[in-house]
């Protein structure tokens, strides 16, 4: 019981923040949401899976653009939002591959790589994605009876389809895959002796995560209804990593507290204006020093210090 | 016919001959020891038979088909199990999800897989295994928690946990206390009995090689020294020399 309440309360108790919450609050909690999308994602492919990525926000940028783009063609949300997943799942298992020859840092400068092929792709191929110029006006759907224009609504929304996500990777954690990942990740070798294939667990693990973050984009495309290259830069899959590893790293709700703790310190460290940088990094460095585990590391610590 | 053949089996590492034409043959439900001082090759034959190193040449055959060179995945799929020389486990997941996982890749398909119980069926075997191993106490705690002499227990119990036919051991009583060499001596002939499978054990406690295997075989410097019972092999002046000691 204390255990559902403990998830009912935080799920009940995000739900009724926008009702306190001006337009720009309403905004900050829909990007958390679509920073959660991509962070859970994330954190199957690194956190469960124990592969490393530093090119999360390439997916991001692919769901993105193709929501945007086949938006503008005319074609219907419902329809774009599972091409944009299964583009990324493609996409993700193409990047998988140098995973099964690489790992640590040589797969993150892959993944690396392959995040700046993107980015430039989407900055230079203007034809296609408006190159800096970006994409602007990308509507939002309608749902029978319901615009989805305002910003509460649109925020219900989209917290909606983040609770479904999690849902669903809820499920492949619980399943005999999760546990396929978390052997994969703990000791491939063995792994491999008990029958695990390593090839389309690790290929599995990438498309996955792809397709949450591709996902994400189309969610992020309808939420700032306007997309340039930025957003999609290999900074932004190093702050995604970091959400993930500030959150804890292979816990489910690792992403959930990592992206709050990403989005809103810059908010609440705005007052201290150029200084909110230099604060914001010590406080990342002071966090993997005490806390290498996450954020949701903290009762473990606790309970091993009290044993 | 043979279970396991091993025919002339060669690996060189450049100038070094770490295996160098050995042939043996293991039968079916039959227990098989590997002695030899450190560096005589036997992890390597291990490693050549089981798809980690390419062996420079030779032929392998299990139940008349040839695996020279098969993936440890693939043999996994022919019934053919190991353990390593250091501990394997998964150290996260719990000793329980251990045991699971070693199995779970056996049940359906990959999809399959997918949709299955989070047990994938396999929870009352897993049980059964922990209660063989007496380690219920420790059941739902992280596998890379427990102590040396556990985790050893949990990396064998891994290995039987898909009812393999042939399972190749590598040192599995080292770091181990003698109480518990005892009670894996016991676990091994329950296991030999109960499964039918055969084994291949390197060890360097002679005691229990002597009280495990019927048949032993001497490696030294990458050649078969000696090979027969226990007792002959033990009493071979060659073994004595390179080996036992006087």
């Amino acid at each position: 019981m204390k255990r559902h309440l403990s998830l009912i309360l935080p799920l009940v108790a995000i739900a009724l923040a926008p009702l306190g919450l001006k337009n720009y609050g309403t905004y900050l909690l829909t990007l958390w949401c679509v920073y959660v999308m991509a962070g859970m994602g994330l954190n199957l492919t690194v956190g469960y899976a124990g592969q490393m990525s530093i090119g999360h926000a390439a997916f991001l940028g692919i769901g993105a653009y193709t929501a945007a783009i086949l938006m503008k063609l005319g074609l219907a949300f419902w329809f774009v939002l599972p091409l944009a997943a299964l583009l990324c799942f493609a996409v993700g298992l193409a990047l998988g591959f140098p995973a099964l020859r690489v790992q640590h840092h040589y797969l993150a400068f892959a993944t690396l790589g392959f995040n700046v092929l993107v980015y430039l792709f989407i900055r230079n191929e203007e034809w296609l994605t408006g190159g800096t110029f970006g994409i602007p006006g990308i509507q939002r759907p309608g749902l029978p009876g319901l615009s989805l224009e305002g910003s509460r609504p649109f925020f219900y929304f989209t917290y909606l389809s983040t609770i479904l996500l999690a849902l669903i990777l809820w499920w492949v954690i619980r399943s005999p895959w999760g546990r396929a990942f978390a052997a994969l990740r703990d000791n491939p070798i063995r792994a491999e002796s008990l029958g695990v294939n390593i090839m389309a667990y690790t290929l599995l693990a990438f498309a996955i995560g792809a397709a949450f973050a591709g996902i994400a984009g189309a969610y992020f495309a309808l939420l700032v209804q306007f997309i340039e290259p930025a957003p999609f830069h290999v900074t932004a899959s190093l702050m995604m990593l970091l959400m993930v590893i500030v959150g804890g790293s292979g816990k489910f709700f690792g992403p959930m507290l990592g992206a709050a703790l990403v989005i809103l310190l810059p908010e609440w460290l705005r007052f201290m204006k150029d200084w909110y940088l230099v604060i914001f990094g010590l406080a990342v460095v002071a966090l993997m020093i005490w806390l290498p585990g996450g954020l949701l590391s903290i009762p473990e610590k606790f309970r091993f210090k009290r044993t | 016919m043979n279970f396991l053949e091993v025919k002339n089996c060669v690996k060189h590492y450049g100038a070094i001959r770490a295996v160098d034409g050995v042939s043996f043959s293991v039968g079916r439900g039959e227990i098989v020891g590997v002695i030899g001082p450190n560096g005589s090759g036997k992890t390597t034959l291990f490693n050549s038979i089981l798809g980690q190193i390419r062996p420079t040449s030779g032929h392998m055959e299990f139940c008349g088909e040839d695996i020279t060179g098969m993936s440890p995945l693939k043999l996994s799929r022919r019934g053919v199990g190991r353990t390593f020389q250091t501990l394997q486990v998964f150290g996260k997941l719990s000793l329980r999800d251990n045991l699971i996982a070693a199995a779970q890749e056996f049940r359906g398909t990959l999809a399959g897989r997918l949709l299955a119980p989070p047990d994938a069926g396999l929870g009352r075997q897993a049980d059964e295994m922990i209660e063989l191993f007496r380690l219920k106490h420790v059941a739902h705690l992280p596998a890379g928690s427990l102590s040396y002499g556990q985790q050893k227990l949990i990396d064998i119990a891994m290995a039987f946990m898909p009812r393999p036919r042939l399972v190749l051991l590598d040192e599995p009583c080292a770091g181990v206390n003698p109480a518990l060499v005892e009670q894996l001596r016991e676990l091994l002939t329950q296991l030999n009995q109960s499964q039918g499978g055969s084994f291949v054990v390197i060890e360097h406690n002679m005691d229990f090689v002597m009280r495990l295997c019927p048949r032993v075989i001497c490696m030294v410097e990458g050649k078969v020294l000696a090979e027969g019972r226990p007792d002959q092999v033990q009493s071979n002046p060659a073994v004595l020399e390179a080996y036992l000691g006087n």
